[in-house]
């Protein structure tokens, strides 16, 4: 049979050092993460690295010849002093930003067809805690919406896993998160499969964007449900809940279903749009190092041109 | 039906089979349940009526499947029947059922009465009346009767261990035919020719002209052994059989009296129709044989009996003559164990032993024969007196021994002396054997006119002696006179085993007598069949003990066998079945076949008769293979329809465990041969390179450094090996000697370490046996700079003391200057190493002999098991890949390093030459000795 899929059991759903360690080995792949934020100067939380330009901070920088029309208070006297010209101490630019991870962990998440690899929970847990490696070690904070506050330790994959674990735990996840606003000036990235009702999600982001924060959505989908390769006679099953669909001959809806999921995905898009933040598809027969390097560059574009990250060493 | 041998026991359920369009129909439009899949997206299309629903079909292989599972059930149903039993040939007179009831006909006995009970339930139906005749009873008239009788005849009829004579059935034919014209005849003949089968089916054609009669045979006929023989090495069973065809290959089986299974044999006739076999068997167990028979062939024929007549007597020898092998004509042993060996084991003392008569009697022989030997009082005389009253047969020769001074071991009182026929000084001829007496065991023999005895010992003229006379000259003197003491025999001859007072002995009347006299050894235990207890053995008759029945079993006898007269070979028939006769240890065994005896295959071509296969197989109900194809078709189903809905898929890896079972099941079903070529073979691939090659190697210490130095030392005294000598060794190896074996390696190198475990006493008994076995172990103990001359012991050297203390280690000497070791390929002064101080150690020599003195090398008889030294060789001829040295000598130089190099040449040589080197310091000798 060409299709084949499956629902991962909840035994499966647990979230484990397979994940983590996957998540690991991923964002070891890539270089530290810093986040570029159009508002950084405003922002109230100091970091403890320089942003390798001339800024606020306490840390040197370098030192530059005085221009004409400056503060004279910038005046380093000591350096001026050793020749003729008078010279500026720069501060290293220090400055933190805070992102807040929400990774979907709904039973439609735990889905799997026989044309990728893993499923999209797996993908999502491990792009969402690869993406929070990277930023860590990039110097930002990272937080669980909803979950936990903000963190900036070297073990934030267990820290984040740990939390997810707890959560799952206690409760079956929503396939969306709380509208509960994310601060001014912080970043969401939202990993889901977003199959909710476009209402449901518009409100949502909305909410999540109500105090202005910038955000992007991670799409996670399998190429089953992006190709729809049935055909004769099939019976489909929705995985939340608990409803059938008997089809005589699959293939003759292949072609409504492309259009409504196109539909759905564009609404969704236009959301977005709306608040601003971005929307990304991401199919898991993909490699998930792709997704990372999307995601790290939505989130810093900057970092494509190579001058915003780097070894700090 | 249709040209098939098949037939239905209900053809109406046939019927059914137009059901199955309808079923087609019905099955077409019932399909599967569908594949579920879980479908996360479904919400957005869960409002869709579907545009397009065609209708699903089930596939076309499951629809055929299924109907197929349908068909085979109504075919099932129906009672399919292969080869159904063959009809009658319409009649209305009575059917006279012949049937051959020899032992050719119970291998398939079951089979002809079954075939004979088909025709005899055909002719009830059609009411006429039905007979059967056995042949073996075929005397006996016999009255048409209803089936359910024949039948119940037929049953109770078991086939008889002998081939009867058909021909005494005619008269009972003729007059059947008599009464009733119209009668068929059915013959079931077993295929043999053995019982004028060809006369009676002659006479059955001429009777029966106007119907003829049917002949039904079975084209295969039974493999039967007919005769055997106790050959010396073993026992020879004739195979006979009456086609050139057929498998012709099977094995014999031999058993005890008990039944027990002593020994088989396998045989093969090719395209002959004649074998044999041989049961090779020690002669003990070949005596025990009672009974051979052909593995999985039931038939009397198939089975021969042995009595005490094929028992293979053991027969001691003892001369008193001093034997002279060189001289074989002049032992009487050697006409003896002539005259003997077909028939009996013989049993010699060939020299050299103190008391040949006790030794002979341990052996515990039938029959012990003297030749002119006195038996004195003493041990010897007891114990033959004993042999004798237990049973045993005891054969004198006469003799210038037994003339001089008679003992009581001779049936007769002797007298001193003797007498001579035809001598220089006598006017009488040479004497000739009388005729034997009707009583004699040798009765039936006849004496020839050459045999003629020109000497002899008398017997006193004692008022018994023409009872215990067996044979006698043509004057009445006796030649033979035996006497029964206890339960045995003693016989003597009155003249000597060879040629010196007759020519008896080159006689084949004397083989015959001597046979007689071995087989007598048996029946001596019971008087009253004791032919030597002078009983009227004519009158004798053996009563039947236990008889073969017709399938080869032997049992009780049956009432109307009869006693065989004693002595008398008897012919197998209804009156004397094969089978034991007589008292339980002296059994006299009738064979169904005997040595002679041949099968021959039944010829009926150009005779008027209705010939039949006897139904070629048997008739087979088909019903129950249908029903297991219906099944597994009915499970194949199942399987593709749960496949089919999507139950299989993410089971896949279950389904393929579960299908490897499946066929892992079947294959072990079927008996593999197994496969055991590397049975037994527990060589590791170490051991097997070390066997291939000669190879240097080291005693792992466990200390890696060492162990490196030790390897890295021997692979560079094989490149000098190799490169200055003509031996090519293989890689040097590191042996642990409580774990592997070190029989390969013809030189052990140990460095000492002292902090090493002392090996376990298993493992020392390991060393010690190599060394006892050849090899040379050198200890290195490395210690040259420590040791101080009568210090003490350094801690290595101490470690070897300990080792060696549980090793039987030969007396040992510093090495001397003259000895071989140093002469092996350099001449050397002694062994450096990285050090030069320290002393070598050696086995002592022998000490030097006058002759030796002024030789330049010495060498023990082998090499010698041990070396020791202190000078670390390992360490001086240790190289790195490159051949650079890997550590500094003491004193030093380039010079300490070559002559390291050509110790380790040396000793590597000394040890595969041994002393070879010593002998060749004799070569100029030896050439001058050759010049000369």
């Amino acid at each position: 049979m060409a299709t084949q899929a499956r629902l991962h059991g909840t035994d499966e759903r647990v979230i484990g050092a397979n994940q983590r360690h996957a998540a690991l080995d991923l964002a070891r792949r890539l270089p530290a993460l810093v986040v570029s934020a159009q508002h950084i100067a405003a922002s109230v939380a100091h970091g403890v690295h320089g942003r390798r330009r001339a800024g606020m901070g306490e840390s040197f920088w370098q030192f530059r010849p005085f221009m004409a029309g400056e503060s004279a208070g910038g005046i380093d006297w000591r350096r001026s002093a050793r020749d003729d010209r008078t010279y500026v101490r720069e501060r290293e630019w220090e400055a933190v930003q805070t992102i807040w991870l929400w990774i979907d962990r709904s039973p439609s998440m735990a889905y799997q067809s026989n044309l990728a690899p893993q499923s999209k929970l797996d993908r999502g847990l491990v792009l969402g805690l690869a993406a929070a490696d990277l930023l860590v070690r990039g110097g930002e904070r990272v937080g669980l919406h909803g979950l936990t506050r903000a963190f900036a330790t070297r073990g934030i994959i267990d820290r984040l896993a740990e939390a997810l674990a707890v959560a799952d735990r206690v409760g079956v996840a929503e396939d969306l998160p709380s509208s509960q606003p994310l601060p001014a000036r912080s970043r969401g990235v939202l990993i889901g499969d977003f199959l909710a009702d476009p209402q449901a999600i518009a409100a949502t982001l909305k909410g999540l964007a109500s105090a202005g924060a910038q955000g992007q959505i991670v799409l996670i989908a399998d190429p089953l449900e992006e190709t729809f390769p049935f055909e004769g006679h099939v019976e489909l099953r929705d995985s939340d809940t608990s409803a059938r669909l008997r089809l005589g001959e699959a293939s003759a809806l292949r072609t409504t279903y492309l259009e409504r999921l196109a539909a759905h995905r564009d609404a969704l898009r236009a959301v977005a749009r709306s608040i601003g933040w971005t929307v990304m598809i991401h199919r898991t027969d993909q490699s998930a190092a792709h997704a990372l390097l999307a995601l790290a560059s939505g989130l810093a574009p900057a970092m494509l041109d190579g001058s915003a990250f780097g070894g700090r060493g | 039906m249709l040209g098939l041998p098949l037939a239905f026991a209900v053809p109406a359920v046939l019927g059914a089979l137009a059901l199955l369009p309808v079923l087609y129909l019905l099955l077409r439009v019932t399909p599967p349940r569908p594949q579920s899949i879980p479908f996360p997206p479904l919400r957005l299309i869960l409002d869709q009526r579907p545009r397009q629903e065609t209708p699903s079909r089930t596939p076309l292989w499951l629809l055929l499947l299924r109907l197929a599972v349908a068909a085979a059930i109504i075919l099932a149903m129906a009672g399919p029947i292969w080869n159904p039993p063959a009809a009658l040939r319409n009649g209305v007179g009575p059917l006279v059922i012949l049937l051959d009831d020899g032992f050719a006909a119970a291998p398939t006995w079951a089979r002809r009465i079954a075939a004979a009970g088909e025709r005899a339930a055909a002719a009830e139906r059609d009411g006429r009346p039905t007979a059967v005749v056995p042949m073996s009873e075929g005397a006996r008239a016999v009255q048409p009767g209803s089936a359910s009788q024949t039948i119940e005849r037929l049953r109770a009829l078991r086939p008889q261990p002998f081939e009867p004579d058909r021909m005494q059935a005619i008269p009972v034919i003729e007059h059947l035919l008599a009464t009733s014209p119209d009668a068929d005849l059915v013959w079931i003949a077993d295929g043999l020719e053995n019982g004028h089968a060809r006369n009676f089916a002659e006479r059955l054609a001429a009777l029966t002209t106007k119907h003829p009669a049917s002949v039904l045979s079975s084209g295969s006929t039974p493999d039967a052994l007919a005769g055997s023989d106790n050959r010396p090495d073993a026992l020879d069973i004739r195979l006979v059989r009456a086609n050139e065809t057929g498998p012709g290959s099977g094995r014999l089986h031999a058993f005890d009296m008990k039944g027990l299974a002593i020994g088989d044999a396998d045989f093969a006739f090719g395209t002959a129709r004649e074998t044999h076999a041989s049961l090779n068997l020690p002669v003990e167990l070949r005596n025990e044989i009672a009974r051979v028979a052909i593995e999985g062939e039931d038939s009397a024929g198939a089975v021969t009996l042995l009595d005490s007549r094929w028992k293979r007597r053991r027969v001691g020898l003892v001369s008193g003559t001093t034997a002279d092998v060189a001289q074989p004509l002049l032992s009487p042993t050697f006409y003896l164990a002539k005259a003997l060996a077909p028939f009996a084991d013989i049993r010699e003392i060939r020299s050299g032993s103190a008391d040949p008569i006790a030794a002979l009697l341990d052996e515990k022989p039938s029959v012990m024969m003297l030749a002119d030997l006195n038996v004195g009082p003493g041990i010897d005389h007891d114990r033959l007196a004993s042999f004798v009253e237990d049973g045993g047969v005891l054969v004198r020769f006469a003799g210038v021994r037994l003339a001089g001074a008679a003992d009581d071991l001779v049936p007769v009182a002797l007298r001193r002396g003797g007498r001579t026929f035809g001598g220089a000084l006598s006017w009488d001829q040479p004497k000739a054997l009388a005729a034997f007496d009707a009583k004699s065991p040798f009765a039936g023999l006849t004496p020839h006119e050459e045999v003629t005895v020109t000497r002899q010992v008398l017997a006193e003229p004692d008022p018994g002696l023409s009872d215990k006379t067996w044979a006698q000259l043509t004057d009445g003197t006796p030649l033979v006179t035996a006497e029964k003491r206890g339960k045995g025999l003693v016989i003597l001859f009155h003249v000597t085993a060879d040629t010196t007072w007759s020519n008896l002995p080159l006689s084949g009347l004397f083989v015959a007598m001597l046979r007689r006299i071995v087989d007598l050894s048996s029946t001596t235990a019971d008087p009253k069949t004791s032919r030597a207890a002078g009983a009227d053995q004519n009158a004798a008759t053996l009563a039947p003990t236990r008889i073969l029945d017709g399938f080869g079993t032997l049992g009780s006898p049956p009432a109307s066998a009869k006693p065989i007269a004693a002595g008398v070979p008897t012919p197998p028939s209804l009156d004397h079945p094969p089978g034991f006769y007589g008292p339980a240890d002296g059994l006299v065994a009738v064979n169904a076949l005997n040595a002679g005896d041949t099968l021959t295959p039944l010829d009926l071509s150009g005779l008027p008769l209705d010939r039949q296969a006897l139904a070629a197989s048997e008739p087979i109900d088909l019903r129950a293979a249908l029903v297991t194809l219906a099944l597994i078709a009915f499970l194949l189903d199942a399987l593709a329809t749960l496949w089919l809905s999507g139950g299989l898929r993410l089971r896949r890896t279950a389904a393929t465990a579960a299908a490897l079972l499946i066929v892992v099941g079947g294959l072990s079903a079927v008996p593999a041969r197994p496969a055991r070529a590397e049975d037994g073979l527990n060589v590791s691939k170490q051991d097997m390179q070390s066997a291939l090659s000669v190879r240097l190697a080291y005693v792992v210490s466990g200390n890696a450094s060492l162990d490196n130095t030790s390897h890295q030392g021997l692979v560079a005294l094989s490149h000098a090996l190799a490169d200055r000598t003509s031996l090519t060794p293989g890689d040097p190896i590191g042996v642990d000697p409580a774990r592997d074996e070190l029989a390969f390696y013809p030189l052990l190198y140990w460095p000492i370490l002292d902090t090493a475990p002392q090996p376990s006493s298993a493992a020392k008994a390991r060393i010690a046996a190599y060394m006892k076995q050849g090899g040379t172990i050198v200890f290195d103990t490395r210690d040259a700079l420590a040791q101080r001359p009568g210090g003490p012991p350094t801690p290595e050297g101490a470690w070897l003391r300990d080792l060696l203390s549980g090793v039987d280690v030969p007396e040992i000497e510093p090495l001397p200057a003259d000895h071989v070791v140093t002469r092996t390929f350099y001449i050397l002064a002694g062994f450096v190493g990285r050090y030069a101080t320290a002393q070598t150690w050696i086995e002592a020599l022998p000490p030097v002999s006058a002759t030796e003195a002024n030789r330049p090398a010495r060498a023990g008889d082998s090499v010698s098991p041990i070396v020791i030294t202190g000078n670390d060789l390992a360490g001086a001829w240790a190289a790195d890949a490159e051949g650079q040295p890997l550590f500094p000598l003491v004193p030093g130089g380039a010079r300490q390093r070559e002559l390291a190099l050509r110790g380790g040449v040396n000793l590597v040589m000394y040890t595969l030459t041994g002393n070879y080197k010593a002998d060749q310091v004799h070569v100029h000798d030896l050439l001058e000795r050759l010049a000369r």
